[in-house]
């Protein structure tokens, strides 16, 4: 990063790359993935002072940054626009196949925002419950009724392509 | 290592500050892990490279940027709004326009009106229009106070989208007059009934609960087009909503 660059220049250089690597996850696409964490950290850098809390930065940086672009995932399949083929994969690429993945994608866009955000950090993150719930500022007691009511759904949706 | 590899963020909180990480025994020891942390040390080196350089100075400007409310424009003296608004009274008709659209569940002063592009150039529609099922919308809302506004939808399939603010987890802040919407939104081309709804809270109302409200009111089948009144919402809620029919 360059020397002599303003408090914000450092701060966007400190935790730009959550930002990208967030957007980039969940977008599977750099260029969506750099827009989006400009524009993401537009929003930030309106509350420097949580941006300057060290201890409490990174789960309000996550959250913020998953909510951005899974809104830009539901925007884009409502305008009709194309998305990464495999673009939130609910499975390592290595473990299943094109239409497993597919299908899981079908699944998760069934789901309001709270539900995939919830669905993606436990089952695509990995992240245990309680780190979720403060990573969404939620309770642990929604991300676990989130989580069941997208497990139940989403068994009976894939019972039924199954059959 | 049998133990469960941290989450992402986590390892990303590992990566600011590896001297005190609780993580680092678990990821210096497993190959998966770090085979993680390579791969996102290499996306913070693209970031370095490609992303920061080009947006460092949009970032710096928005920081910048005062809240719109301590913007010159709005920081005329007093007496010029004073004059300003005493001549929007004496010039504004005491009926509504020829425009107007009333629609239903008007409520504490807020209105909304849609319009789009016809074969005559831009016009507003009326509650039940048959709309082209992907056609560019554009929104004026009349408030009669200050308050957060959502502009939302709901289909037959009561898939709930927010189109205003398009982005943001919160309600945008409007004040008290007429005014139309900053960008738009393009409907989704599937065809059926889509409501619109612009509803206005004094103080913000994060989107899960808009999204909850805007659902319940449509639970049963069919009543996009009949919806029940939204409820659970805060006190001084207002609402107003405007139905559309997606043709081809």
């Amino acid at each position: 990063m360059e020397s002599g660059r303003s408090r914000v220049a450092e701060l966007y250089g400190r935790y730009g790359p959550a930002v990208y690597r967030r957007c980039l996850r969940l977008l599977r696409d750099r260029e969506a993935a750099r827009d989006a964490t400009q524009e993401v950290f537009m929003r930030l850098v309106k509350d420097m002072a949580r941006l300057e809390d060290r201890e409490n930065v990174l789960p309000w940086i996550y959250r913020v940054a998953t909510n951005h672009c899974l809104n830009l995932i539901r925007s884009d399949r409502r305008h009709g626009e194309a998305v990464p083929s495999d673009e939130l994969s609910l499975a390592a690429p290595e473990t299943s196949d094109y239409p497993t993945r597919s299908l899981a994608r079908d699944v998760l866009a069934r789901f309001d925002e709270g539900t995939q955000a919830v669905a993606i950090g436990v089952l695509v993150d990995g992240m245990e419950h309680e780190e979720l719930a403060q990573a969404l500022g939620i309770s642990r007691k929604t991300v676990e009724r989130r989580l069941g009511r997208f497990l139940t759904a989403a068994r009976k949706l894939l019972i039924g392509a199954g059959s | 290592m049998t133990a469960r590899c941290p989450s992402d963020l986590s390892l990303e909180s590992h990566l600011l500050d590896p001297e005190h990480s609780p993580i680092a025994a678990h990821v210096y020891g497993c190959a998966r892990c770090t085979e993680r942390l390579d791969r996102m040390r290499r996306e913070g080196e693209d970031f370095a490279r490609n992303v920061f350089p080009l947006t460092v100075d949009a970032i710096e400007r928005a920081a910048a940027r005062p809240p719109w409310w301590r913007r010159p424009a709005f920081v005329l003296p007093l007496p010029a709004f004073a004059a300003v608004a005493a001549v929007l009274l004496l010039v504004r008709p005491a009926g509504p326009p020829d425009d107007y659209v009333g629609v239903k569940g008007d409520a504490g002063g807020l209105g909304l009106t849609l319009f789009t592009a016809g074969p005559s150039g831009v016009a507003p529609l009326r509650d039940g229009d048959s709309i082209r099922a992907s056609a560019a919308v554009r929104f004026r809302v009349r408030s009669s106070a200050g308050c957060h506004l959502w502009i939302v939808s709901i289909d037959d399939s009561r898939t709930v989208s927010r189109l205003y603010p398009a982005v943001a987890d919160r309600a945008e802040w409007i004040v008290a007059s007429e005014q139309d919407l900053p960008g738009g939104a393009v409907l989704d081309g599937r065809l059926g009934p889509e409501r619109i709804y612009a509803l206005c809270t004094p103080h913000s109302l994060v989107w899960p609960a808009v999204e909850s409200a805007v659902r319940a009111a449509a639970a049963r089948p069919a009543s996009v087009r009949a919806p029940a009144p939204l409820s659970d919402l805060p006190p001084g809620a207002s609402w107003h909503s405007l139905l559309l029919e997606k043709r081809p």
